[in-house]
């Protein structure tokens, strides 16, 4: 494995892009079905909630400042079944970064590009995904820096404008306040979680052991969540705001809508562009670091240095994948509602607490035997 | 057709790329890795393209944990 570093400030302005990823376009709608109007309230406890998820993944990596994810599943679990998990990780990573390419196609071929076939998009998002791959991560990194203001200018464009046009949102909108119910909440907060904290498992493929200074991204990744936290927050009040609970609820991207009822006077119109170029950015880096996650846990599974040589064919088998995986769109809002959830839970959280329960183990039998010793 | 056609015409671009760097390393698990890899694009390609019916490997992760999807639901209705 070649020596890649990225900054700790790079490494925040992934974990931003990468987090507000898919949630910003998808989120909003699935919330509002669950909690209608607390949507928002949701989204505020499941970013909180996301700083007990990522104090998870710092304690791990303290624990293994030099190795990825694949090398601690190796040298906690042993070879064999270390080297399963980890590619049932790589599959885990690899099926996310096909599902990203299947959403920006589907919103693309449905919202944008009409007349467009979806394998022409898929193949063209897959060649700048693979380019980014190939390019390494510290190139990724970099084109995250460059693109992080526009995405930052074209967000505070969309509030401000939503904000300028008063006749368009009601605040009654949001009331009344926390009517849902206790269980409907958590359900909320843990479809959020789903999406929002637990996917950012396979940063632990970067952090700790390819960034400059550790200490100073445990800090960051913090700043991360909350930013992003507070962008999707802000967005989803904005979505209830105009659309109201239930049109939120009913539609499949209800911020792209959000953005195409802006109109101030007669002259800025047709904001709806500007969310889905803020989409389009954040799901590249997303889709580029669940690819990159991929396929370097899968070339330290197979021992491998060089991942490179496996870009190419893993991208063919990413267009195909994201071509055949959701015969239909109810057929990925279903895995999405469904399975997704429990899915990212098991490798977000349950893989991390496992990891570490064993670990403690194995360190305390160590002890005793160690203590032991000396009497015999 | 074309799908059969972009998928061959990727595979050996990429394969014509790739390979001659690993021979010349001699990296041999890793040739082996891509070959196998490369043989798994390809079929699956063709197999997409003429709308056979392959194995969705989202309908196995559903199986298993459709239980558990279940059993959350079921406490937080």
């Amino acid at each position: 494995m070649e020596n890649v570093k990225i900054s700790a400030r790079q490494l925040a302005i992934l974990v931003i892009l990468f987090s507000v990823g898919t949630t910003i376009l998808v989120i909003p709608g699935s919330l509002a079905s669950v909690v209608k109007q607390d949507a928002w309230m949701a989204a505020i406890f499941g970013t909180v909630s996301s700083f007990l998820v990522v104090a998870l993944y710092i304690a791990i990596g303290r624990i293994f400042p030099a190795m990825t994810l694949a090398e601690i599943l190796e040298s906690v679990l042993g070879k064999w079944l270390g080297k399963f998990i980890s590619l049932s990780f790589v599959f885990f990573a690899f099926f996310d970064a096909s599902d990203l390419i299947y959403y920006a196609g589907n919103f693309l071929t449905t919202q944008i590009l009409l007349y467009t076939p979806i394998e022409a998009i898929h193949i063209i998002l897959a060649c700048i995904l693979l380019m980014g791959v190939r390019l390494g991560l510290e190139t990724v990194a970099r084109a995250a820096e460059l693109f992080f203001p526009v995405f930052i200018f074209l967000f505070v464009l969309l509030v401000g404008s939503v904000l300028l046009t008063s006749d368009l949102w009601k605040l009654q909108n949001l009331e009344p306040i926390l009517f849902t119910g206790i269980k409907p909440m958590i359900r909320a907060v843990f479809i959020f979680l789903s999406s929002f904290s637990f996917p950012l498992i396979v940063i632990l493929m970067i952090f700790p052991s390819s960034v400059k200074q550790p200490k100073k991204a445990e800090k960051s990744l913090f700043i991360a969540i909350s930013t992003a936290g507070v962008c999707l927050t802000i967005l989803i009040i904005l979505t209830i705001l105009v659309l109201g609970p239930e049109t939120s609820a009913r539609q499949m991207y209800p911020s792209y809508n959000l953005a195409q009822s802006i109109k101030i006077g007669d002259f800025l119109q047709r904001i709806e562009a500007i969310l889905a170029i803020m989409w389009l950015i954040t799901i590249f880096f997303k889709m580029v670091i669940y690819f990159y996650a991929a396929i370097i846990s899968f070339g330290q599974t197979l021992n491998i240095r060089d991942y490179r040589p496996f870009t190419f064919p893993f991208g063919m088998l990413v267009v195909v994948l994201s071509l055949y995986s959701h015969p239909n769109v109810t057929h990925s809002a279903k895995f999405d509602y469904e399975i997704w959830p429990v899915y990212s839970l098991i490798y977000g959280l349950a893989l991390p607490l496992l990891l570490l329960l064993i670990y403690g183990l194995k360190k305390y039998i160590k002890h005793e035997k160690k203590r032991k010793l000396p009497l015999e | 057709m074309l799908g059969i056609a972009v998928t061959l015409v990727a595979a050996i671009i990429i394969t014509a790329f790739e390979v001659p760097k690993m021979r010349k390393k001699k990296l041999t698990k890793e040739l082996w890795t891509f070959l196998i890899l490369m043989g798994m694009a390809v079929g699956l390609g063709i197999a997409e393209s003429l709308h056979l019916n392959i194995p969705n490997p989202l309908n196995g992760i559903r199986m298993v944990l459709q239980p558990m999807s279940d059993v959350i639901n079921g406490l937080l209705k």
